[in-house]
């Protein structure tokens, strides 16, 4: 498997904002990358970094194996989404999507012709003519997919392009993109801060926290096996205990967590407290206990007996669902 | 409509406001066509076209202070179109140290009287021993007309999503590229605006221009030659004439620049 994208100890430093901070990273070729973390945290900067709106202070950056850390912008493959399209005002959508080829010297009926059927491709074959005004968000998200995939770059890189949909559209877009991604079998860089996008979306993500990559690894081994508590609150539904509470159920003073779905409640037990919550999901109910002023969740299957408000209970798991983890 | 009819003392009020301020500009057209000549009396004694013959064939005294305000105008309005923009750009696209202040000093030459920049220029130009001439009008008038081409140039640059440009280059254009198929059609209108407004202003300026043009025939621009017309009266409708010349020649460009900068966010005139 060639990788796509390569950082080694990369770092952006603005004065004394460390935005990016030593990050090791590499994205395998034809895969879906997600980088999650919340505002700040140093995703949308390193997402410049590989188009090339920013220079590294200190590290090598390669794309396809070349280093490309003194390569202005406009001599990358790669092409972006911008988060608010970036659409050209004064030109027509054909004209916009056409946009990369014109530069390169291509000539207007064949350019044009390429636009088609890009424009084809993201649905919106009639729309050739029509200024970016004239269009819905949903729309003009296509349009800057279409403007750049038509470059065919080596790598596309999206920045949060979902994020000014609204729900039901954006849902619609995650499948769509998700599809388009396989179907061209380009490599996909996409930043969020959406955790459940990144979940469904990707094959592999990082999750940023204060300019460093917090953890690594596919959906599965971050939702399941969260590396630090940043992580475990930040992907959430995860139960964080903390080093005391975690020793008093029987493991090491450490943190730790543990899912809701290996929760189930007990009688009795080494810690009990009363039921402060109660939510129910229709596949089951979901009852929040405090125990020693921490919040713990636990999912009753369906069909079993849920505590009332108020009552006190005990929580029980199996060991090898306690995941320990760092503090950070 | 949900506002009420104002009261009929009010709207009374502004319409007699407006017409005080607009009717003597009136008068200036209708006393180019009255066949007395020494004074200006109401109502004219009788109207005739004449003027704008003796104003063609018999006046060759108006031609040259028409070329030279031409001439200034057009030269101004050029330096004003090229410093006012890289002001602009480098005012919105980079950020450095002291920048809130240098941008308060390019507005200054707008909000100065005229007297204080045409007094500080003269003694300026005494100082360095630049003799008056045309050069020194221009750039005299150019001081103000770059502050007019500045701020339509820095409205129309902030309203721009500085995206476009990222997603130019993005896509693989050169700055040059960029320039030409991005920034300037979205500029293309402010500018013109902006211009138009410089060359306007420019074209019937008086305070500045006394100040930095010295005193031979040569330096005398149309508005100069119209005030020392006034004070020594022979044919005086031919003023008037001409002065409909000056009102088409600013009043057009700045009903354009209006229309072409309507809807935006643009400060197409403001101050002067």
């Amino acid at each position: 498997m060639t990788t796509a994208v390569t950082f080694q100890n990369v770092s952006r430093h603005f004065g004394t904002v460390k935005a990016v901070d030593g990050v090791d990273l590499t994205i395998a070729e034809g895969s879906f990358f997600a980088m999650l973390g919340p505002s700040g945290s140093g995703k949308t900067t390193c997402l410049r970094l590989i188009s090339g709106f920013e220079k590294p202070t200190g590290g090598a950056i390669r794309i396809f194996g070349e280093d490309v850390s003194n390569t202005p912008p406009h001599l990358r493959n790669v092409n972006t989404v911008f988060q608010d399209y970036a659409l050209f005002p004064h030109m027509n959508v054909r004209d916009n999507v056409a946009y990369g080829l014109m530069v390169k010297g291509m000539g207007r009926s064949q350019r044009h012709a390429k636009a088609e059927e890009m424009l084809a491709l993201v649905k919106l074959d009639a729309y050739g003519g029509r200024k970016p005004a004239q269009l819905s968000g949903g729309q003009r998200q296509r349009v800057a997919l279409a403007r750049a995939l038509v470059n065919e770059p080596r790598v596309l890189l999206l920045d949060e392009p979902l994020g000014a949909l609204d729900l039901k559209l954006r849902e619609a877009m995650q499948d769509e993109l998700k599809a388009l991604q396989h179907k061209l079998g380009l490599t996909f860089v996409f930043v969020t801060h959406d955790q459940h996008e990144a979940l469904s979306m990707a094959d592999s993500l990082a999750v940023f926290n204060e300019g460093k990559i917090a953890q690594i690894g596919s959906p599965q081994d971050i939702y399941d096996r969260p590396a630090t508590r940043f992580v475990a609150d930040f992907v959430g539904s995860s139960n964080v205990l903390p080093p005391d509470l975690t020793r008093a159920l029987g493991g090491p003073p450490e943190w730790a967590s543990l899912r809701p779905e290996a929760t189930r409640l007990a009688a009795s037990g080494p810690v009990s407290g009363p039921v402060t919550a109660l939510r129910y999901l229709g596949s089951g109910t979901r009852v929040v206990l405090d125990l020693k002023g921490t919040e713990v969740a636990a999912l009753v299957p369906a069909g079993q007996p849920v505590p009332a408000e108020g009552a006190t209970s005990a929580i029980g798991f199996d060991p090898k669902d306690l995941h320990l983890m760092g503090a950070a | 409509m949900l506002s009420e009819r104002s009261p009929l003392s009010l709207r009374a009020a502004a319409i007699g406001g407006l017409l005080f301020l607009h009717l003597p500009i009136l008068l200036i057209f209708l006393y180019a066509f009255t066949t007395e000549e020494r004074s200006f009396q109401f109502p004219p004694p009788g109207l005739t076209t004449q003027w704008f013959t003796t104003a063609w064939y018999d006046r060759p005294d108006i031609w040259p202070p028409l070329w030279l305000s031409l001439k200034v105008a057009t030269i101004a309005t050029s330096i004003a179109l090229i410093l006012g923009t890289l002001v602009a750009a480098a005012m919105t696209r980079t950020a450095f140290f002291g920048r809130d202040q240098i941008s308060l000093l390019i507005l200054l030459p707008i909000a100065l009287p005229g007297v204080i920049t045409g007094m500080a220029l003269r003694s300026a130009f005494g100082i360095m021993d630049i003799p008056f001439s045309v050069w020194t009008i221009v750039l005299g008038h150019a001081t103000f007309c770059i502050v007019i081409v500045y701020n339509n140039a820095v409205a129309r640059l902030r309203r721009l999503s500085g995206g476009i440009m990222e997603a130019s280059a993005d896509l693989g254009a050169n700055a040059f590229q960029t320039f030409r198929h991005v920034l300037l059609p979205n500029m293309g209108s402010a500018l013109l605006a902006g211009g138009m407004l410089a060359f306007a202003l420019s074209f019937d300026e008086v305070i500045v221009t006394i100040f930095t043009a010295g005193s031979g025939a040569e330096a005398k621009t149309l508005p100069i030659w119209m005030l020392d017309e006034l004070i020594r009266p022979r044919q005086r409708p031919v003023t008037n004439v001409v002065a409909i010349v000056v009102f088409a020649a600013t009043f057009f460009p700045i009903l354009a620049a209006y229309y072409l900068t309507r809807g935006g966010s643009e400060t197409a005139g403001m101050g002067k």
